[in-house]
């Protein structure tokens, strides 16, 4: 029989390791929109974590923070600049 | 770019594998979850939180971590809306001088014409509402769940801004959420949560008392004190108005910024390049 606390360590490595998929496709996507989508899910892995590290009031916190606000600052300075990030070092001409 | 792959794959690996090396070898004790068993401290905190036979120790809240955050540790709560609210101060400089009235007269005042389309307008006015209630539940329960003024100040702040992403900055400064309002919202928080913290110093000034600033329930050579209760409901003195306050002034403060960051850039260039003066 598996005790309760294996289960939660098992679950929380879980949680932890599609985080850092996350992290690692945030990284390396070019396309910032979806950066920012993929660095939401990585937060929303955090909420789970952070509930089950016994900390329910930083996981209220969070949630409003990291899914909702910081995205949404996020794209509307994605807005002014460009949506895809150049790996190339070529000078871009800006459209102004 | 294949090299930027195998760096960035490799230096997370070995991230996770430092850390776990770490808490295998005991760095945050031999047990990540929180034990059972509490410490000294915290077994003190749980004790005194809320036990009226204690009143000199009391904070008369039944969640530790909100008795802690504006009560025990109230100063530190205190100074962080500080922090904050520079920062947004700080913000707003770099707007300064541009008003949304022009905005707003620039516009076609046709609401359709902007925003996304017809099921994420639906889906929006269906939820703000909720977000709202949730936000304020969450806000008004800070002294009994996990809650607090920040935490459903900052919910709070999503419904605004959900406005301002499906429908457009025009609908929402249409419907009067402009800065002047959404301002007063944040300097009436700032100004309760100032005059809750010197609530107790008034009373001890009107009874003769001494009395100490940021108090909340009774002390020793304090013996003023907030009400604990209101006809029967717990609301915990000070920690009540503090949650509300703050509420006030975080939605505020974050739906302010919010509105100025979606300002089209043009009107805001205009007016920075000073072609613009009202």
């Amino acid at each position: 029989m598996i005790e309760l606390s294996t289960l939660t360590y098992l679950f929380m490595a879980m949680t932890g390791v599609v985080s850092l998929v996350a992290t690692y496709l945030a990284i390396l996507e070019s396309n910032l929109i979806k950066a920012v989508v993929l660095s939401a899910i990585q937060s929303t892995t955090y909420v789970i974590l952070f509930y089950l590290l016994m900390a329910p009031d930083i996981a209220l916190v969070y949630i409003p923070v990291s899914v909702g606000l910081y995205p949404a600052a996020v794209l509307f300075l994605i807005k002014k600049t460009e949506r895809t990030e150049n790996d190339s070092n070529e000078v871009v001409a800006s459209e102004d | 770019m294949r090299i930027k792959k195998l760096l960035v794959l490799g230096s997370l690996i070995l991230l996770v594998l430092t850390f776990s090396l770490a808490f295998a070898r005991g760095a945050l004790g031999y047990y990540p979850l929180p034990l059972p068993r509490v410490r000294m401290l915290a077994s003190w905190y749980l004790y005194t939180t809320l036990n009226p036979q204690y009143t000199n120790f009391t904070a008369m809240s039944p969640v530790a971590v909100a008795a802690i955050v504006w009560d025990y540790r109230g100063l530190d709560t205190l100074f962080e809306t500080a922090v904050f609210f520079l920062a947004v101060v700080g913000a707003l400089t770099l707007m300064r001088g541009v008003t949304l009235k022009s905005v707003l007269n620039n516009a076609n005042n046709k609401d359709n014409n902007y925003g996304l389309s017809l099921i994420s307008k639906t889906a929006a006015r269906l939820l703000t509402p909720l977000i709202i209630a949730v936000s304020a539940s969450i806000a008004l329960h800070g002294h009994l769940t996990h809650g607090g003024g920040f935490q459903g100040g900052s919910a709070a702040a999503v419904a605004p801004l959900l406005v301002l992403v499906i429908f457009s900055v025009y609908f929402l400064l249409s419907r009067g959420i402009s800065e002047k309002p959404m301002f007063m919202l944040w300097t009436a928080g700032l100004l309760g949560i100032y005059l809750t913290t010197l609530a107790a110093v008034f009373i001890g000034l009107l009874t003769g008392l001494n009395a100490y600033v940021f108090q909340n329930q009774p002390k020793f050579d304090a013996p003023v004190g907030l009400p604990a209760q209101i006809s029967g409901t717990l609301i915990s003195g000070s920690l009540f108005f503090l949650n509300i306050f703050e509420y006030l002034a975080v939605a505020g403060e974050f739906t302010l910024v919010f509105i100025l960051l979606s300002m089209p850039e043009e009107v805001v260039k205009s007016f920075i390049s000073g072609e613009t003066y009202e």
